[in-house]
């Protein structure tokens, strides 16, 4: 790198360098970006380059993020090389890579909280479509902050009273949280500078590995290359340290403090202006998924035995409806006398067990389960005419149709409601059995013998 | 000696040419569709609320008699395991012959923001396993969980042993309290209730920018310089975009669940220290008593294998096998290794038991 030219003829090829490199990306871009004057930073070209084409075509979202770390870069190389021509009379070969690539961080109309602060920089740049981090807050929110800063800041610490007392008491604690949130950024964005400090550190330390022949750094990707090595090195250092777990949760704690704030205020309006707030789907949503968790997976303790003794009589009925399948068809009826009378064939057996007992009437068999079952006696009631012709058409169907699942819970249901002797539409049979209050049974009989 | 030895004009036309890659790069960037991705074959067996339970179709029948199920982590789509014709786990196992199940948790929304943990691994993960094994008329499956799905197999195969034949943990953090892990060391700052309370659930992109800032030169800028250097490569530019949407296409997290595996896991370190519940059912790791093969990747930058490691005395089988990945959290799917490497294991190992 050293040479023998004096520092005019390096400042005179340095130019003609640059000038190389503008002519070049015109061509490159088919003159859309024409070559600016000669110092213009180079990044420049890629900002045009963005406007001219940053909302067009696709994969838009991956091409801001190439074009966000490409400027990075390339203001990078342009520093370091202007660094080396510019300043030094001995040419490219500059004592203080660091500083030069110190430099390179600081763009051009950059924020200048930036500055010396690849990090805070690097940070900054990540957002976006996909991208939202914990040191912004979502821009529709805005007008909530303008407005706490209008009521809120200026009365901070100034007691609340009168008939706007909630209000403001409410934007002061609005207030008080974006003050808290701003603070912690602060502090997170100071552990960011940390980071970088210490980035340029470790990246002089690491230069130092490389100062034996054969394993100088001979590219700008490569110097660069050493640079990201030694800034996610000086990264870890601080992102792993106590301070900035606590820095971190502060950051995140007060943001959500500043946004419960505004989700606060949010509700207030919407209850204004009638609309659903977000408590409220939050209450339909919590309903919901206990009813959703309760049918899935737990059931409540009564429920739950009711089911399984259902289900239990379920098995037993379609066991029972299974082994009739088996059994033979009864023999057909006798023919007449003239008729030759083929050889008597094997007699269908009586059913030898009880769940093939059960099987001539299903219904039966559950009324006879039932009524085995130690329960309190009720007083008999007279059983109604309508009822009854009711129960016998629903039975005739079930006699001839198979037995279904929904078959089964149906005859179970009937033979339920013709013990009890109450009349049931088909639609209250088809519906779930629910448990009534004495008072409300009471109500009802009355009501039913006014009718 | 300077370390750096630099040509100006090199330089120059280093940054030239960088210039011209990036210029021509970006008119091709522009001009393509969107990736595609999931190239197997499969059918949808069981579905429930957002998940939908898919059996890979490999090309020959499978000659494994017990399935596997893969456990994906609810924090990233489970595509990646089948991401293209020539980075695909399922395929390569498909071809080994095991027959291939997966869970795709879907996208919650709000309405899913009171999912707990109990009712992914108590009830989706169980109803799922159950349909798998009535399925194959077995009674008990292989599962394979990946990074957060890796734990969620732990609990279930601790409360469930007798439904797991095998198990498969991948990239699974077990001690979230070492040293080096980034992302437990920053959650233990947070305020979970006032996080849940406040954003009902997690949303996608909060997530991404965590996982992003976790080295963020390297996945925010050094990464994208890098791309100019494949910009004029269509097929190469296509990995990348496949890879780039399997990042940023993440879903929401369901609150609770989020709330739940925070506290318990991160904060509390009850996976491998004691005292953790799903719903009512406690987690005790020493009751996973069915042979475990324990897969981390060496680079890993999310799951660092010191969490994975304590897996090996913290579970009650002696049937213990571990396999260092020589690679990242990513790569352990998609590398080239990978594909040679890890299928292979697995398939192998299975076959030794």
């Amino acid at each position: 790198m050293n040479g023998t030219k004096s520092p005019q003829d390096w400042m005179n090829d340095w130019q003609a360098l640059q000038q190389q490199y503008w002519t070049a990306w015109s061509d490159a871009t088919r003159g859309v970006v024409q070559p600016p004057t000669m110092n213009t930073p180079w990044q420049d070209g890629l900002e045009q380059w963005s406007k001219l084409f940053g909302n067009s075509g696709k994969q838009t979202e991956t091409a801001d993020r190439l074009i966000s770390s490409a400027k990075n870069y390339v203001a990078l190389m342009q520093s370091l090389l202007g660094a080396a021509a510019g300043k030094m009379p001995q040419g490219f070969a500059v004592p203080n890579w660091t500083d030069a690539l110190r430099t390179g961080f600081n763009m051009p109309g950059m924020d200048a909280t930036f500055r010396n602060n690849p990090f805070g920089k690097i940070f900054g740049d990540m957002r976006g479509p996909g991208l939202q981090g914990f040191g912004q807050l979502p821009p529709n929110f805005a007008p909530f902050l303008d407005q706490m800063k209008k009521e809120g800041l200026s009365w901070l610490h100034a007691p609340a009273f009168g008939f706007a007392r909630e209000r403001q008491e409410h934007y002061q604690k609005m207030a008080a949280s974006f003050v808290e949130f701003q603070d912690a950024l602060g502090r997170y964005n100071g552990l960011m500078l940390k980071s970088s400090q210490r980035s340029f550190e470790i990246f002089e330390g690491k230069l130092g590995e490389h100062d034996e022949p054969g394993r100088q750094i001979d590219s700008m990707r490569a110097l660069y290359d050493v640079w990201v090595d030694a800034a996610e090195e000086a990264y870890a250092e601080i992102a792993l340290s106590d301070e900035f777990r606590k820095v971190y949760g502060d950051v995140v704690n007060s943001q959500m403090r500043v946004r419960q704030a505004i989700q606060q205020e949010v509700e207030r309006m919407s209850t204004d202006f009638g609309m659903p707030t977000r408590s409220e789907l939050n209450s339909v949503h919590k309903r919901l998924h206990d009813l959703r968790r309760e049918i899935r997976n737990g059931r409540s303790a009564e429920s739950s035995k009711e089911i399984d003794e259902l289900r239990e009589e379920v098995r037993e009925l379609k066991r029972a409806m299974a082994m009739r399948e088996k059994a033979p068809a009864p023999p057909p009826p006798k023919p007449a006398a003239t008729i030759p009378t083929p050889a008597p064939a094997k007699r269908a057996r009586p059913p030898r067990t009880a769940a093939a007992a059960r099987v001539v009437n299903p219904v039966e068999h559950i009324k006879a389960t039932r009524s085995q079952k130690k329960r309190p006696s009720r007083k008999p009631v007279p059983k109604r005419a309508t009822a009854e012709r009711s129960h016998k058409r629903s039975a005739s169907v079930h006699e001839h149709a198979p037995l279904s699942f929904a078959d089964a819970i149906n005859a179970m249901r009937l033979a339920a409601a013709r013990k009890s002797g109450k009349r049931t539409s088909a639609a209250a049979r088809m519906s779930i059995a629910v448990k009534s209050s004495k008072a409300v049974t009471r109500k009802r009989r009355r009501g039913a013998r006014s009718r | 000696m300077d370390p750096i030895r630099i040509d100006p004009r090199r330089a120059i036309d280093e940054a030239t040419k960088f210039n011209e890659k990036l210029a021509a790069g970006l008119k091709t960037l522009r001009t393509l569709d969107d990736v595609d991705f999931g190239v197997t074959d499969r059918e949808e067996i069981y579905r429930e609320d957002k998940l939908v339970l898919y059996r890979f179709k490999g090309a020959d029948k499978p000659t494994s008699k017990v399935p596997l199920l893969i456990v994906y982590a609810l924090v990233n789509r489970p595509y990646m395991v089948d991401l293209q014709d020539d980075r695909s786990l399922v395929k390569h196992l498909l071809a080994l012959g095991e027959d291939v199940y997966i869970i795709d948790w879907g996208y919650p929304d709000q309405s899913d923001r009171y999912l707990t943990l109990d009712d992914y691994i108590n009830g989706y993960i169980k109803r799922c396993v159950d349909v798998v094994a009535k399925r194959h008329k077995v009674e008990k499956i292989n599962l394979l969980g990946i990074c957060q799905g890796g734990s969620f197999s732990l609990c279930f195969a601790s409360i469930y042993p007798q439904k797991v034949e095998h198990l498969i943990a991948m990239v699974t953090p077990v001690d979230f309290h070492t040293k080096d892990n980034m992302l437990s060391h920053w959650t233990r700052g947070i305020d979970v209730d006032l996080f849940i309370d406040t954003l009902g659930n997690v949303p996608a992109d909060l997530m991404n920018w965590c996982y992003l800032t976790l080295k963020p030169v390297r996945l925010f800028q050094q990464k994208y310089v890098g791309l100019v250097d494949i910009l004029d490569d269509k097929t190469e530019l296509e990995n990348f975009l496949r890879m780039e949407k399997w990042i940023f296409d993440s879903p929401d997290q369901a609150g609770e669940a989020f709330r739940q595996f925070i506290k318990d896991f991160y904060q509390g370190n009850k996976l491998i220290e004691g005292g953790l519940k799903i719903g009512d059912k406690e987690v005790d790791l020493k009751k996973i008593t069915m042979p475990v093969l324990n897969i981390f990747a060496e680079q890993d930058h999310l799951v660092p294998p010191s969490a994975s490691r304590p897996l090996k005395k913290a579970i009650g089988t002696d049937d213990y096998t571990e396999l260092a990945f020589k690679g990242g959290h990513i790569g352990i799917y998609v590398s080239g290794r990978a594909q040679r490497e890890v299928p292979s294991a697995i398939h192998d190992w299975l076959g030794k038991r």
